[in-house]
């Protein structure tokens, strides 16, 4: 009968392992399911007011980058792109603007100061961000010669992300890297304001 | 066999709750939908999906754009004869089992379901052996009273012997002829009765002290310290078991109370979405409205109804309006404390327009006229950290704003605005 007296504090052993586990997890570490499918297609108007059909970059390398004029961090982000397609450029690599959830107009004003030369496509209803399972701006997805998703970069890219990345894609002109290197990356800190953000917030009345 | 009854009691449970639990509900995706219920089933599927820019609110109670969005695409694929499980699992396919408000009941998710009857189960279990135990040791027979108070085998093992003695004696009294058969008889009945009793107490002893050794009495007067010490840990693990438990799910089961976060005001560094919601505005805030227009119809120097219009205005969205009635009162009494409300305000709008050393300068002069204005110091911090992202300043502003606004619906997210603040101002000494 000895086991009746072990069988309360062993069972109470994989309760406190998953407390453990379950406590000291990033709850907001979310896997994306998109990396090593086929990048959804998009046809849609550019601010310009031309079209542009993913489908037709098909078998270039593409950064397909979600951003606002309203997003703080897509400030700092959108020079790292400038820099990036103009290096990778006689290469091959092609960029392509999804405005998140903005205005034609503010769109274009961000373009005329801070430069871009790639076409930015108006996203109304937000259905390509949410056929790309975004859950804010900036995300950028790196899609490979294939058409398939290789790496999400969740936050502002930096020039060691496209470094580490962009070269990797365009070396391989096949199917693209095996299945094990689909990744998806976050950055560190990068701290994510709504549109609505701070007005919103009305103000507070205190007697 | 034994275990037949508790598993028929919780098979009974089981079904039960199997039965209590409310059912899918069907949709008919032939003919055209009945409006109230094709709307019932767009928000059942809105409400079965996590909104992705928000900290655990449902698609259908967020008020953000892209939930807005993904209610219309709930719609149009509905509308499109979609059954809500293909709408659902379109958006697991984009963002993953992450966006269902309720986990698939399959594979490791079956845990969640499957652990609570096992606790149950197993609780069951430990409860019918000490019950079993109990029922045993009360029912089982207590040695005369007069012969054996102490239930200690020696005293019973002597006991035992004096009784067998005396039988001997007894049969030797009568062989001597100095008892009659009917004494003898009567006197033998009664010893061999007591012998019996404490032959079967000395069983029930000898097996008790098999089935729970340490707990017999005479373990306690041998080593009562071993047995202390056991009883301690017992308690000191049960504690520490209950304060993990206290200390972990404290925030997550309190009352969430008005405007608070999901983390029950726990202090969290959050690299997630920074959103102030919209107060509450509703029909008592137009009716106010109404008042205090009139008030400064009929007296256009009402500067308490000029501010408090500044504000009602800006919490329904009047940006022009607030403007208008909050320069009305800075020209009327531009050096008053409260003033300084009417200077936020400007702060405010200004740095909604994109206005930063507008809105630094109008705040800067709310401060100076009332130092520890809370809606200054608050909005001041915002821009320190979302504009000029000079995360120290933002720092100070915040933990100034903490010490001096009494909590309330903005306090959680200013804690959370000053923990990013500090790891970004970390961040950036180390670059």
């Amino acid at each position: 009968m000895k086991w009746q007296q072990w069988a309360i504090p062993v069972s109470g052993v994989p309760v406190l392992a998953l407390l453990a586990w379950g406590l000291t997890r990033d709850a907001r570490i979310v896997p994306s399911p998109l990396p090593g499918k086929p990048a959804p297609d998009f046809a849609l108007a550019t601010i310009s007011g031309d079209s542009l059909h993913l489908a037709s970059l098909q078998g270039q390398v593409v950064l397909v980058n979600f951003w606002a004029s309203w997003c703080l961090a897509c400030r700092a982000e959108h020079q790292v792109l400038v820099d990036a397609a103009k290096r990778y450029r006689d290469r091959g690599l092609r960029v392509v603007g999804v405005v998140y959830e903005d205005s034609r107009d503010n769109a274009l004003a961000w373009i005329k100061e801070r430069g871009g030369d790639w076409p930015n496509v108006l996203d109304v209803g937000s259905r390509t961000a949410i056929q790309y399972g975004l859950f804010g701006v900036p995300e950028t997805f790196f899609v490979g010669r294939d058409g398939r998703i290789i790496y999400k970069q969740i936050g502002p890219l930096d020039t060691g992300v496209i470094d580490q990345w962009v070269p990797r894609l365009l070396g391989t002109d096949g199917p693209t890297a095996p299945a094990d290197t689909f990744a998806e990356g976050r950055s560190a800190g990068h701290v994510r304001l709504s549109p609505d953000f701070p007005t919103a917030g009305g103000t507070v009345r205190r007697p | 066999m034994w275990l037949r009854q508790p598993l028929v009691v919780a098979l009974a449970w089981l079904s039960f709750a199997a039965t209590a639990s409310p059912a899918q509900t069907p949709l008919d995706t032939g003919g055209a939908p009945r409006d109230a219920r094709f709307e019932a089933t767009v928000a059942e599927v809105a409400s079965s999906l996590r909104c992705p820019v928000c900290q655990n609110n449902s698609v259908e109670d967020s008020p953000s754009l892209l939930a807005q969005d993904m209610k219309k695409e709930i719609r149009q694929r509905l509308a499109a004869g979609e059954t809500p499980d293909q709408v659902r699992s379109y958006f697991v396919s984009r963002y993953g089992e992450w966006v269902l408000t309720k986990p698939r009941a399959a594979g490791v998710n079956l845990s969640v379901w499957l652990l609570p009857i096992l606790a149950l189960l197993g609780g069951a279990l430990v409860v019918w052996t000490a019950v079993r135990r109990w029922v045993r040791r009360s029912a089982s027979p207590r040695p005369a009273t007069e012969t054996a108070p102490a239930a200690d085998s020696g005293d019973l093992r002597a006991r035992r012997a004096a009784l067998q003695a005396s039988l001997l004696d007894l049969e030797a009294e009568f062989a001597a002829g100095r008892l009659d058969a009917r004494d003898l008889a009567a006197l033998t009945e009664r010893d061999q009765a007591e012998l019996a009793a404490v032959n079967d107490a000395l069983k029930q002893l000898k097996k008790d002290t098999h089935a729970v050794a340490p707990a017999a009495p005479q373990t306690a007067t041998s080593n009562p310290m071993g047995v202390w010490l056991g009883r301690l840990g017992w308690v000191a693990g049960l504690a520490a078991f209950a304060l993990v438990l206290v200390l972990s799910l404290r925030g997550s089961v309190a009352a969430r109370s008005e405007g608070g976060t999901i983390t029950g005001g726990t202090q969290v560094a959050s690299a997630a979405p920074v959103e102030m919601e919209l107060q509450q505005t509703g029909p008592l805030d137009s009716l106010r409205i109404a008042q205090l227009e009139s008030r400064v119809l009929r007296d256009s120097t009402d500067v308490p109804a000029l501010i408090e219009l500044g504000h009602l205005y800006l919490a329904q969205g009047l940006l022009d309006k607030a403007t208008l009635v909050d320069t009305l009162a800075i020209r009327l009494q531009p050096d008053a404390p409260a003033t300084a409300e009417a200077f936020a305000h400007l702060g405010m709008i200004l740095w909604s327009l994109g206005q930063t050393d507008g809105a630094l300068k109008a705040l800067d002069k709310a401060l100076y006229l009332s130092p520890e204005f809370p809606e200054a110091l608050l909005y001041r911090g915002i821009i320190f950290f979302a504009g000029l992202q000079d995360m120290r300043a933002a720092a100070q502003t915040f933990e100034h704003y903490l010490a001096v606004a009494p909590p309330d619906a903005n306090t959680a997210r200013v804690r959370a605005m000053l923990m990013a603040a500090r790891q970004a101002a970390s961040g950036q000494q180390k670059q």
